[in-house]
C-alpha cells in the first residue's frame, strides 16, 4: 500500500470513529438528561466491571470477520471455559494458575475445531461455528450437570478495583488482550495475510498465502479470547452458569458492526469494535437506569444496530460520490 | 428456572410402550438441561425404577424452554405412542391447551405440573386437568416476607423478575410485590432478568446506581439473585439485601454469610413423582382428579432467627 493511500485510510478510520465518538457521546448525554444518577462513579464503575468479557470476545471476532468469516459459537465456548474453570477449581482443586489456563485452552480447542472444519471438511464459518455453539452449549451442560457452580473466592482479586488505580484487573487484562489483537491485525505479516484472505480469498492464495492455516489461527484465537472472556466475567460473578453467555456472539457481532467493521472481510479496526461495545454496554446500562421494560429495551437494542449500520453505509456511499474512495 | 437454548432427552423406560399390563405415563418436561427439570426427571426415573412393576415412563425434554411447537409435537408423539397418562409441566399456559384436549379425546388423562395451564383458555377448550404444583405466589411472598422482616416500612426495594410470557414468572412477581405491599415497602423498579445470571448483574448494576437510597433486590430465581449479589459487591453496597427462588446448591454459601437473606426449594425433584402419582391414583379409580398444591418451604441462613 503507497503512503498517500495509508493516510487516506488512516484519516477515513478517524472520520469514522469520530462520528461513532460523537454518537456514543450523545447516547451519554440522552441518558444523563433522562435519568438521574446516570451520570455517576457507580455508572461508570459497572460498565467497567461488566465489559471485559465482552471486549476481548469483540476483539475476537473483529480479527474472525476481517478474515471474511464469522464465530457465532463464542457464548457457548464461554460458557463451557467457565464450567471446566468452575470444576477444575473447586473439584479438583487447581490453583488458579492453573485453572485460568485450562480454561483459556479450553476456548482454544473449541476455535481450531471449527477451524478445522470449515477448511478441512469446506464448511462455511457461519456453519461450522453454528454447530460449535450447540456442541459446547451441550458439552457445558455436561461438564457442570446443568447446575451453576459456586466458585467461591478463588478468581475474586481479579474483579477487585486496584486501590491505586480505581480499575479491577479484569478491565486491565481486557485492554492487554484487545491491544494485542490490534497490533496483530495491523503490524504483522499474520494481519496482512488476514486482511488479504478476507478481502479476496482466492487472490490471497494465488498470492501464496495458506489461507487454511490463516482461517484455523483466527478461530483459535477467537475460541481462546472467548475462553479468556470466560475467565473474566466469572472473575465478577463468582459463579459459573452454564446458561451464561447466550447471546453473546449477537452482542459481539453488533459491536464489531457498529465499530464500522465490513461484515464482507477485509476492512475493520479494533479501535472502532471498542467504541461498539462501549456503545451496546453504554445502551443496556442506560435502559436499566430508567427501569425500560423487556420489549423496549429489545427494540431501541435493535433500533440502535440498524441506525448505526445504515450511518456508517450512508457515510461510505457519500464517500464514493465524492470520488474519493 | 432456567431459559435459553439446550439439548432434547428422550430416554424410554423399560418396556415402554405398555404391554398392556401396566400403563404407561408420559412425563413431558421443558428443557432437561435446566437443572431443576433435570432434578424433576431423575426423581421421577428413579421412582419408576424404584417399583417398575407398576408403571413404564418415558421421559421428553425440549430443546428451548420456549420452543412451544417442539412440546405440542412431543405431546402428539405421546398419543400415538398410547400412553396411558401424560404429565405435562408446560411450556406455555395457553398455547399447550388445544393439543391437550385432542389428548383427552384420544382418552388420555392429562395431569399438569409446575407451570398452570391458563384457566381461561382451558374453559374455552371444554377441558378440566388436574394441577399438581407448588404455589409460585404464595412461594415469592415467603422469600420476600423474609427480606421485608429486616426492613422498615418506606423502605425502597426492586423486583427482578423472569420471562413474563410463563405462568410462574408472573405468579412470583405477584408474590414479591404482595411481599413489599404487605410490609408496607416501596417498589421503586421492575425489570427482567431473562432468569439469568449476567442479564440480572447488569440490571441489579443499574438498580443500584439509579436508587442510591434502595434496600433490597427481591429476584425471581437464584441464577438471578447471584448476579444481584454480584453487583452489590462490586457497587459496596452490602446494606442492600437479596432473595432469590429455588434454592439451587449454588447459593449455600451465599446463604451462610448472608448475601442472600433467603430462598425458596419447591422440592422440584418430587414434583414429577407428585405428579406421577396423582396420575397413577387417578387411572386406578383411587382419586378424583383434582388440583394438589404441593410443598414450598422457606430456606434461610443460620442467623436468620426470625425464620420459621
Amino acid at each position: 500500500m503507497s503512503a498517500p493511500a495509508a493516510d487516506a485510510t488512516a484519516w477515513r478510520a478517524l472520520r469514522r470513529h469520530g462520528v461513532l465518538l460523537a454518537a456514543w457521546g450523545a447516547l451519554v448525554a440522552v441518558f444523563a438528561l433522562t435519568a438521574t444518577h446516570f451520570l455517576s462513579a457507580a455508572t461508570l464503575q459497572t460498565l467497567v466491571g461488566r465489559t471485559p468479557g465482552l471486549l476481548v470476545v469483540a476483539a475476537g471476532m473483529t480479527a474472525v470477520i476481517l478474515g471474511g468469516g464469522i464465530d457465532l459459537a463464542v457464548g457457548s465456548v464461554a460458557a463451557l471455559a467457565a464450567g471446566v474453570l468452575g470444576i477444575a477449581l473447586v473439584d479438583w482443586h487447581w490453583p488458579v494458575a492453573a485453572a485460568v489456563p485450562l480454561a483459556i485452552a479450553v476456548g482454544a480447542v473449541a476455535g481450531l475445531a471449527a477451524g478445522m472444519m470449515t477448511v478441512g471438511l469446506r464448511v462455511p464459518a457461519f456453519l461450522a461455528t453454528l454447530g460449535m455453539l450447540e456442541i459446547c452449549r451441550g458439552a457445558a451442560y455436561l461438564v457442570t450437570g446443568s447446575r451453576t457452580k459456586y466458585l467461591g473466592g478463588a478468581l475474586e482479586p481479579l474483579a477487585r478495583p486496584l486501590p491505586a488505580l480505581g480499575l479491577p484487573p479484569t478491565i486491565l487484562i481486557a485492554a492487554v488482550a484487545v491491544v494485542a489483537v490490534h497490533v496483530l491485525i495491523t503490524r504483522t505479516v499474520f494481519g496482512r495475510h488476514l486482511r488479504a484472505v478476507g478481502g479476496n480469498p482466492r487472490a490471497a492464495r494465488y498470492a501464496g498465502i495458506d489461507v487454511g492455516r490463516v482461517r484455523i489461527t483466527v478461530h483459535v484465537l477467537s475460541g481462546a479470547l472467548a475462553g479468556l472472556a470466560a475467565v473474566l466475567a466469572t472473575a465478577r460473578i463468582g459463579s459459573a452458569d452454564p446458561n451464561a453467555g447466550t447471546g453473546l456472539e449477537l452482542a459481539a457481532i453488533a459491536a464489531v458492526v457498529i465499530g464500522g467493521t465490513s461484515l464482507a472481510g477485509g476492512a475493520g479496526s479494533c479501535a472502532g469494535s471498542v467504541l461498539g461495545v462501549a456503545v451496546i454496554a453504554t445502551l443496556e446500562a442506560g435502559l436499566a437506569h430508567l427501569g425500560a421494560s423487556e420489549p423496549i429495551k429489545r427494540i431501541v437494542t435493535g433500533a440502535a444496530i440498524v441506525a448505526a449500520v445504515a450511518l456508517d453505509f450512508l457515510e461510505r456511499r457519500g464517500r464514493e460520490g465524492d470520488g474519493e474512495a | 428456572m432456567g431459559c435459553s437454548s439446550r439439548p432434547q432427552e428422550a430416554l424410554p423406560g423399560k418396556g415402554a410402550g405398555g404391554d398392556g399390563s401396566r400403563p404407561l405415563v408420559a412425563l413431558v418436561m421443558k428443557s432437561l438441561a435446566n437443572e431443576f427439570f433435570a432434578a424433576m426427571a431423575a426423581g421421577a426415573k428413579s421412582h419408576q425404577a424404584a417399583a417398575p412393576q407398576r408403571y413404564d415412563l418415558i421421559v421428553n425434554g425440549m430443546r428451548n424452554e420456549t420452543d412451544v411447537a417442539e412440546q405440542v409435537g412431543i405431546v402428539e408423539q405421546m398419543v400415538a405412542r398410547r400412553a396411558a397418562a401424560i404429565v405435562i409441566a408446560p411450556a406455555d399456559s395457553q398455547a399447550l391447551v388445544p393439543a391437550l384436549a385432542r389428548a383427552r379425546e384420544a382418552g388420555v388423562l392429562v395431569v399438569n405440573i409446575d407451570n398452570r395451564l391458563d384457566a381461561d383458555a382451558l374453559r374455552s377448550a371444554g377441558l378440566t386437568v388436574p394441577f399438581v404444583g407448588p404455589d409460585n405466589r404464595a412461594g415469592a411472598k415467603l422469600a420476600g416476607a423474609a427480606v421485608a422482616r429486616r426492613l422498615q416500612p418506606g423502605d425502597e426495594v426492586a423486583i427482578v423478575e423472569g420471562i413474563v410470557t410463563a405462568d410462574n414468572a408472573r405468579q412470583r412477581s405477584l408474590g414479591l410485590a404482595d411481599a413489599a405491599r404487605d410490609a408496607r415497602l416501596v417498589v421503586v423498579d421492575t425489570q427482567s432478568g431473562q432468569w439469568e445470571m449476567e442479564k440480572a448483574d447488569g440490571i441489579a448494576a443499574a438498580m443500584l446506581a439509579a436508587h442510591p437510597r434502595l434496600r433490597a433486590i427481591l429476584c425471581a430465581n437464584d441464577s438471578m439473585a447471584l448476579g444481584a449479589a454480584a453487583a452489590i459487591a462490586a457497587a459496596g453496597r452490602r446494606e442492600v439485601l437479596v432473595s432469590g427462588f429455588d434454592a439451587i446448591p449454588a447459593v449455600r454459601p451465599l446463604l451462610d454469610d448472608g448475601r442472600l437473606v433467603a430462598t425458596v426449594d419447591q422440592h422440584g425433584d418430587r414434583l414429577a413423582v407428585e405428579g406421577i402419582e396423582t396420575a397413577l391414583a387417578i387411572l386406578s379409580g383411587a382419586a378424583a382428579p383434582e388440583d394438589r398444591t404441593t410443598a414450598i418451604d422457606l430456606v434461610t441462613g443460620p442467623d436468620d432467627g426470625a425464620a420459621p
